[in-house]
């Protein structure tokens, strides 16, 4: 007997809890980059609460496993947005996915980002690679806030200007001077207008109000430490610095232990954590 | 209008602010101001390094020409860099290119003016090579972390 992917996943209701994902059917697939996709997805039944900016779900392929995905935009009527990339396993399933098929989801989890401790403040983002992800909803929210924030400065690394996210929405709000957007490669192909090098460079460049600042951060843990540690050099309170921890995550409720950091789980406590509380566990080499 | 000396431009720039007034006051008997426009050379690979460049404003990438592929951006300098520091050392000549990627406001110092005075005063030679080593370690811990292709695949944590 042959089951379809949508009877497969809608298990009786009665009998579903918190770790069972609920199906959800892929209405878009945006191809970003060369390998990275974003998906909306719309509930076939049953929603899952709306996420906040800088949690993620627990994004499930039929017959291929379960990763951990951020939300890379807010919607409504129980729509999800996630922007994926693919790096093997269950993601490259994820981002072979074509409209019609069901996903299922769990989530959201995790602390998002502190957007209501920015309000007021001069708003650093830093995003790298695929972090902008993450962070895409804090912009969002920012214009649509716009009179709430201090100055705003968006700084965005890539490997390649090919391998930039939502260039489209980049170019807009670069034009739009709402925000200001700094844009960064490692390598720059004939005419690349934008520059070469680390974000930290972007960073050096810029005149900061430290006791103003408020800074988000979200990419490699490498980067995170360098753009942490530029910042709390230039006098921004560590507890004024977030970043957004990437790691193993099989069942996101705390129980399995893969994304244990010290003390703190990744998939509860986080993954949004503050400087202050991140800086002494990423300076031990066995986490 | 307000005029200001060229010492107190330097004292304006990054990488003087820290220096003792004394001292700023001699480099800027080395100085001038300089305006390129888009696309302008600033440092050609091979030629006489006759100084160094300080950025007030404006973008400069800085890169190597590689025959029928053009400039080869490795970096960009922003305002409060400096560039250049083939000055210093024999052959006293450029290992690099330089290009305005927009209007670039910057002063110029003097190698020929700059080194007869540094090696007689070595207490300031001194502290203007420390200036200058702490710029090549910035470079260099810069250029580290992007050899880590820090975005590539080798470093993203697989379910």
């Amino acid at each position: 007997m042959s089951v379809s992917r949508e009877t497969a996943y809608a298990a009786p209701s009665l009998q579903r809890g918190s770790m069972t994902p609920v199906p959800h059917r892929v209405t878009s697939v945006e191809h970003e980059t060369r390998e990275t996709v974003t998906l909306t997805l719309e509930p076939v039944a049953d929603r899952v609460p709306a996420p906040m900016a800088g949690q993620f779900t627990m994004l499930w392929a039929w017959g291929a496993g379960e990763v951990p995905i951020s939300v890379s935009a807010l919607a409504d009527d129980g729509v999800l947005v996630h922007t994926i990339r693919d790096v093997a396993g269950v993601t490259k399933t994820l981002c072979a996915s074509r409209p019609g098929d069901v996903l299922g989801v769990r989530g959201p989890y995790g602390r998002g980002w502190g957007v209501d401790a920015a309000r007021g403040r001069d708003l650093v983002l830093v995003a790298g690679g695929i972090g902008l992800a993450p962070l895409r909803p804090v912009v969002h929210t920012v214009l649509e806030h716009r009179g709430d924030f201090g100055r705003v400065l968006l700084v965005v690394g890539a490997r390649t200007e090919q391998e930039l996210l939502f260039r489209g929405e980049l170019d807009g709000w670069w034009h739009s001077r709402d925000i200001e957007v700094r844009t960064i490669v490692d390598r720059a192909s004939p005419g690349w207008a934008g520059s070469v090098g680390v974000v930290t460079n972007e960073l050096a460049s810029t005149d900061l109000d430290p006791s103003s600042t408020y800074a988000m951060v979200c990419g490699p843990e490498v980067m995170m430490r360098v753009v942490a540690q530029h910042l709390t050099d230039r006098d921004v309170a560590p507890t004024s610095i977030e970043v957004s921890l990437e790691r193993n995550m099989q069942c996101a409720v705390k129980t399995c232990g893969h994304c244990q950091v010290g003390p703190y789980f990744a998939c509860t406590d986080g993954p949004v954590l503050t400087w202050d509380v991140v800086d002494p566990l990423l300076t031990v080499r066995e986490l | 209008m307000v005029v200001t000396t060229m010492a107190e431009e330097l004292a304006d720039h990054r990488f003087f602010r820290l220096i003792p007034s004394a001292l700023r006051e001699r480099l800027a008997g080395c100085a001038k101001n300089v305006v390129f426009a888009p696309d302008d050379r600033i440092c050609v690979e091979g030629t006489h390094a006759s100084g160094f460049f300080a950025i007030r404003s404006g973008r400069v990438n800085v890169g190597i020409y590689v025959p029928h592929q053009g400039l080869q951006v490795l970096e960009t300098r922003h305002a409060g860099d400096v560039i250049g520091f083939s000055w210093m050392f024999p052959p006293y000549r450029w290992q690099i290119d330089a290009v305005a990627s927009e209007r670039v406001h910057a002063i110029e110092l003097h190698a020929d003016c700059l080194l007869p005075y540094l090696e007689e005063h070595p207490a300031d030679g001194y502290l203007l090579v420390r200036m200058f080593a702490q710029e090549m370690e910035e470079t260099i811990q810069s250029t580290r972390l992007r050899l880590l292709d820090v975005y590539g695949r080798d470093h993203v944590r697989l379910p």
